[in-house]
């Protein structure tokens, strides 16, 4: 599936450099959100074949916010490390960081806030960080354990890394990861307008 | 929203009529779906003006600022979730035989 990836993120970045297919690839683009869905729907059947997923979620608790909680502690604390490597600002270096995967959102509002530079930054960084955290699920699922790979996903475990959470984890981790994602999504424009 | 409303959706599909041989189907489905959404990420990030112009400037910088904010997620995550939310397997580790 890794493999997979690769080689459909590379055709792609190929496909937007050269505009080759570009009929296609239009559709497909302005059409993104309906495939979203669709994976969404079909990653709700697998769940809800899953018989005791939710009586496992309800022991959970409070103890399900900390996952997030530690998502936004850790990621704010690694942008605090990157303002001292680079000498950027520190509170724009946080609101970078603040962005948790989500790279179309806090590369606008970064850039719009802070300026061009640290907007791409913002993009650039974020979209790693949702490229590479697809590539290290099933990494983090072999050497630490499976909530652990809800963390670098941040708030896109809610959607284009929620297949990999599904092949590599379980249904009560996928669980997790979804409402995970929503908590994640909700604080972005929050913790990014805290920091500006 | 709409996301969860749509989830909630195939949940209930999934619990109550979804029929267990087409399981594996519905597995390929979501490996299609996936990859036609990496491959639209490309696409989008292909036709950006000045694409690979920002990864030369700005790419280490910004390789920084995915490296020290997902790292120290993880270890924070993963800290908590083995003092807080054992695994049965982790809990099964800790009982006496």
């Amino acid at each position: 599936m890794v493999l997979l990836a690769i080689i459909a993120l590379a055709a792609g970045i190929l496909c937007g450099l050269t505009d080759f297919g570009s009929i296609i690839t239009d559709v497909l683009v302005e059409n993104r959100d309906i495939i979203l869905y669709l994976l969404m729907f079909l990653v709700g059947i697998s769940i809800g074949m899953h018989r005791g997923i939710v009586k496992k979620i309800r022991e959970y608790n409070i103890r399900i916010l900390i996952i997030p909680a530690g998502i936004v502690v850790g990621s704010i604390a690694g942008g605090l490390v990157c303002a001292a490597l680079t000498g950027f600002p520190v509170n724009e270096s946080a609101a970078v960081a603040s962005g948790l995967g989500w790279y179309s959102l806090a590369g606008i509002t970064i850039g719009n806030l802070a300026g061009a530079q640290m907007g791409s930054v913002a993009f650039l960084s974020n979209l790693m960080r949702e490229i590479f955290s697809f590539f290290m699920i099933p990494w983090i699922s072999r050497h630490l354990n499976d909530y652990s790979c809800i963390a670098p996903a941040g708030a896109t475990s809610e959607d284009t890394t929620l297949p990999m959470m599904m092949k590599y984890t379980n249904e009560e981790t996928v669980v997790l990861s979804v409402i995970n994602g929503v908590i994640c999504s909700a604080l972005v424009p929050v913790l990014i307008s805290f920091c500006l | 929203m709409d996301i969860l409303l749509v989830m909630c959706v195939g949940v209930l599909i999934g619990n109550r009529f979804f029929p267990e041989k087409y399981k594996k189907i519905n597995e390929k489905l979501q490996v299609v779906c996936t990859m036609l959404l990496i491959f639209c990420m490309g696409v989008t990030l292909g036709s950006r003006e000045h694409f690979l112009q920002e990864l030369g400037t700005l790419g280490w910088t910004s390789f920084l600022f995915f490296l020290f904010p997902a790292g120290g997620s993880l270890l924070l995550v993963y800290g908590l979730t083995r003092k807080f939310m054992p695994l049965e397997k982790e809990k099964k580790k800790k009982e006496p035989v």
